[in-house]
């Protein structure tokens, strides 16, 4: 017998205000959402190109169509001797990555290698830091004149003139390859560690022996994760300004990136130069990742499944200790030994090759940190000042983008929201010198330029896909049948994003946040396009330092710059845990 | 045979169509359901039975039709007038369940209250009283990621519930359970319903499901309505050879009708080799003299001997023989078809042997191919 009185009456029907569905608040936001990325994204592109085809005339006055720019590429000796050289170095950091990444990922999460899960966190350390710093680093370390090592080498070995030489394209690679191994080693691990065990169990029983089972099985399994790894580390190698800057430049090796530097701000300073190498190495990047996104990524089959695995580890006997000394090494030269080297330099007032303990002194700390002292650097104080705003203010600005436009990506259909994954992915093709380049071009003649809000600009523009991913990863994990439920229960759109979306996607945009805030505080190539008297940037700072000043106070910001960006590992790793860094 | 609805119907879908892209999900289907009543949408997957669900709910657009509930328009085609899902005091229980895991049991119940405004101490006796409803009393305080499957669907429930909505709809909730507490959470689903009085939509593809817990069943193909009917109308007149497959387990026999010898009764005529075999049995809906047709008939209403006797019956071979405990799962071949026979176990058929089948004119049915 049905009884009403268990719940009381039902309620009485709705009035009937129905309205037409076109204009909800779901289509309105999207709509604003994509009309804002699109301006942001493409117009600095878009005047790139058009930039490009500009040719200058005399001093700079004027202008005619052409295609002079693109065919200096090929006729001007520097010019194509620095793309040779980007290809060079691209390749060569590649290689070694890849070396790197592999075996130290297989080192972590198939072996039986001690302290494995202690050394994972070091071993990632390096992608957190500002190359250009470690360029620094190693240059103070084995130049030939005044590197420390080589002065150990001279006293303590009797070794004439020098051993060891980083300024060259050897070092750029060297440096480049040790600080982007990381990223190879991310993709590769992730791979490893989701691999279904039963795969190569299953060749195992068939009599296939470990090493065969290694090549047959493991290895065309990973590959994609490979590639993956190593096409991201030649398109972001390509696109490295600092090192090349440091080590190169002033020994006579140009790079695609520090010439545009160089026709952008530099006495042959010549914009529509600028625009067609950025677009001839933006094409190339764009392209690579192209490849990797629509053809690798999706043939990686490791990553579908959605099981936890114990995978197989193998036991190396005695010679995981030989694995473990390996790692030791890594985590030894990529953080250990540049690490201190620059903190031995900073401590001197005066660097000339060799440790003076008479001569430290915090004084350098001083005149690089307290803005209060009279002889207190500007552009190193302003450096760290502007570089905490603008990382706050912008990690916080790009997120708050992400989140509606990872939602409006993820749950809602149809062709807006195809439209606005497409937008988000194609910052990541571009370098960061050749989106600043677009930036530059499009607002020189708008209040922003040369205020620090070109910069921040600038710095969404290229990582607020970053973010984006962060969100998107957890978004797909959580089922739309949650947020329907929601809307069942009588919540609108709008409180269901706050009651029940958001909460759930705590974790990622904190994590998001902190990733944010550390590539904003170490960004080099963007900020050095973009800045002016009184906007520098942390790297600007450090950058003014090596030209305009000494060594020492270069390494003693440098030091202060890594101590903070490594006090944002700790948070980074205690908010996201182990698994938010897979790429 | 389906039923005429006796009162005005509370909910009423009138010529819903919902394509995607150029396939129509959803193919003119109407229907209506009286309050209080228990309706099942049963087809396999790709039916439209989910889709038709959304659109009920507002969480899909219509491309043609439209939808009343009560005396108020939710959806229209024609006018375009569109309720959003969140206005339209719909309960649902999703087939994940769909607990929010930040929120405890009792959080997740009260939401809807706490969004209609309801005042706290209304709110807390409420959830109470629901949650001792569907046996999660104790539960109130837990996360929901400490509950267990079976429980997480009850909270579900109850979270579809609390705010006293005028429709109810499930979809599949029970297919992520395991069979015994399936089978014990229909009748407990079932209980519930009948006690809290709500006009319920249920959708499934679980035929055993909607003959158990459903008023009205409404079978479901490509997108269209092919029978609607109570479960035992369903069961024993099915309306062609699709429902008669579907639901229940039946032997198919091709062939067309050879007479009409009554009112509804006629006769059967199938191939046997080179013979016609001709078979008294009542006739289906749309079903005529000289009108193809498919005999349908149920394994239970298939008897089986060893001894002719002197009535007229079939001869075939026994191709193996299951024994289930209360009944023994033949296949009996009778020229070229394999005929699907529940025997009872003293029989102890063994593969092999000749024995022989009769039917029973009054369980054998023909219907539309």
């Amino acid at each position: 017998m049905r009884t009403e009185a268990a719940l009381g009456t039902l309620e009485a029907a709705p009035a009937a205000g129905c309205w037409r569905s076109l204009i909800t608040q779901e289509s309105v936001s999207t709509v604003v959402a994509s009309v804002v990325i699109a301006a942001v994204v493409l117009l600095p592109l878009a005047t790139m190109v058009v930039s490009s085809f500009r040719v200058m005339e005399g001093f700079g006055f004027s202008s005619h169509w052409g295609l002079d720019n693109y065919r200096a590429m090929v006729e001007d000796r520097v010019i194509f001797k620095a793309f040779i050289n980007t290809l060079l170095i691209s390749t060569g950091s590649t290689l070694l990555a890849t070396v790197f990444g592999v075996s130290l990922a297989w080192i972590n999460a198939r072996t039986n290698c001690p302290w494995r899960e202690k050394l994972e966190p070091f071993n990632l350390v390096p992608f957190f830091l500002s190359p250009f710093v470690g360029a620094i680093a190693w240059h103070d370390l084995a130049s030939p004149k005044i590197g420390l090592l080589n002065a150990w080498a001279r006293e303590f070995l009797g070794v004439q003139g020098a051993v060891l030489n980083v300024d060259n394209i050897y070092g750029i690679i060297w440096v480049t390859g040790i600080f982007f191994t990381p990223l190879v080693y991310l993709f590769v691990v992730g791979s490893l560690r989701r691999m279904d065990p039963s795969l190569e169990d299953s060749a195992r029983t068939t009599g296939a022996g470990l090493l065969r089972t290694t090549l047959t099985v493991t290895l065309p399994l990973v590959l994609p994760g490979i590639l993956s790894g190593a096409i991201i580390v030649f398109v972001s190698t390509a696109g490295e300004f600092g090192v090349p800057f440091k080590l190169g430049t002033p020994y006579g090796w140009e790079t695609l990136t520090t010439q545009i530097f160089s026709k952008a701000v530099g006495d042959d300073a010549n914009y529509y130069m600028g625009a067609a190498m950025s677009m001839t190495l933006g094409v190339i990047t764009a392209f690579l990742v192209w490849i990797q996104q629509r053809i690798i990524a999706p043939r990686d089959f490791t990553t579908v499944t959605g099981k936890g695995f114990r995978p197989n580890v193998v036991n190396l006997g005695k010679w995981k200790w030989v694995a473990l000394g390996y790692n030791l090494t890594f985590v030894l030269l990529a953080v250990v030994i540049p690490l201190l080297g620059l903190l031995i330099v900073s401590l001197h007032p005066v660097w000339q090759g060799h440790i003076i303990p008479g001569d430290i002194t915090l004084y350098n700390y001083e005149r690089v940190l307290f803005w209060w002292r009279p002889d207190h650097i500007q552009a190193a104080t302003n450096g760290i000042i502007n570089s905490v705003i603008l990382a706050f203010a912008g990690a916080t600005i790009a997120m708050a983008l992400a989140i509606p436009v990872s939602y409006m990506i993820h749950r809602t259909k149809g062709y807006g929201s195809r439209m606005l994954d497409f937008l988000c992915v194609v910052p990541i093709g571009f370098p960061g010198i050749v989106l600043a380049m677009g930036v530059l071009i499009t607002y020189i003649k708008t209040p922003l330029y040369a205020t620090i809000w070109i910069i921040l600009l600038g710095y969404i523009t290229r990582f607020f896909p970053y973010g984006q991913r962060n969100i998107s990863s957890i978004m797909l994990a959580i089922s739309e049948e949650l947020d329907q439920s929601s809307r069942m229960a009588g919540a609108s759109w709008f409180t269901t994003l706050k009651r029940v979306t958001l909460p759930l996607l705590k974790p990622g945009i904190f994590a998001g946040w902190v990733l944010l805030f550390i590539i904003f505080l170490r960004e080099l190539p963007m900020s050095i396009i973009l800045y002016s008297t009184g906007t520098e940037t942390l790297s600007v700072g450090v950058y003014y330092l090596s030209n305009f000043e000494n060594e020492p106070l270069t390494a003693a910001l440098s030091i202060a710059q890594t101590v903070i960006l490594l006090v944002c590992i700790v948070v980074f790793r205690r908010l996201a845990g182990r698994e938010a860094l897979t790429a | 045979m389906d039923q005429e609805i006796s009162a005005a119907p509370f909910l009423e879908v009138r010529g819903l169509v919902k394509r995607f892209g150029n396939d129509r999900a959803v193919d003119d289907v109407s229907f209506g359901i009286r309050r209080g009543g228990f309706l099942t949408l049963l087809g396999p997957s790709g039916c439209g039975k989910t889709t038709t669900l959304m659109c009920i709910a507002g969480l899909h657009h219509l491309d043609a039709g439209e939808i009343r509930v009560g005396d108020a328009t939710y959806t229209s085609f024609a006018t375009g007038e569109f309720m959003p899902p969140e206005k339209r005091n719909i309960g649902m229980v999703f087939q994940s369940y769909a607990i929010w895991p930040h929120m405890t049991v009792a959080q997740n119940v009260a939401y809807p209250l706490e969004i209609r405004k309801v005042d706290r101490a209304e709110i807390d006796e409420r959830v109470n009283k629901v949650l001792r409803l569907v046996g999660l009393g104790d539960m109130a305080g837990k996360l929901a990621t400490q509950l267990s499957g079976g429980q997480q669907q009850r909270a579900a429930l109850a979270r579809a519930i609390v705010f006293r909505p005028r429709l109810l709809l499930f979809d599949e909730p029970l297919s992520n359970l395991d069979l015994k507490l399936r089978e014990q959470m229909r009748v407990e689903l079932k209980r519930i319903q009948r006690e809290v009085g709500i006009t319920s939509v249920y959708v499934t593809h679980d035929q055993a499901e909607a003959l158990v817990m459903s008023d009205e069943i409404i079978v479901m193909s490509k997108g269209r309505i092919e029978q609607r009917g109570g479960p035992r109308d369903i069961y024993a007149q099915p309306v062609n050879r699709y429902v008669s497959n579907f639901i229940g387990v039946a032997n198919l026999l091709e062939g067309h009708v050879v007479r009409v010898t009554s009112p509804g009764r006629g006769e059967f005529e199938v191939n046997h080799g080179n013979e016609r075999v001709h078979l008294p049995c009542r006739l289906g809906e749309g079903v005529s003299e000289g009108s193809s047709a498919v005999l349908s008939v149920r394994p239970e209403n298939v008897q089986a001997t060893r001894d002719k006797g002197g009535d007229p019956c079939l001869e075939g071979k026994v191709l193996r023989s299951i024994f289930l405990g209360n009944c023994v799962d033949c296949r009996v071949l009778w020229g070229g078809f394999e005929w699907k026979v529940l025997a009872h176990p003293r029989l102890r058929l063994q593969a092999g042997e000749r024995v022989y089948l009769r039917l029973d004119p009054e369980q054998s049915l023909a219907v539309q191919p």
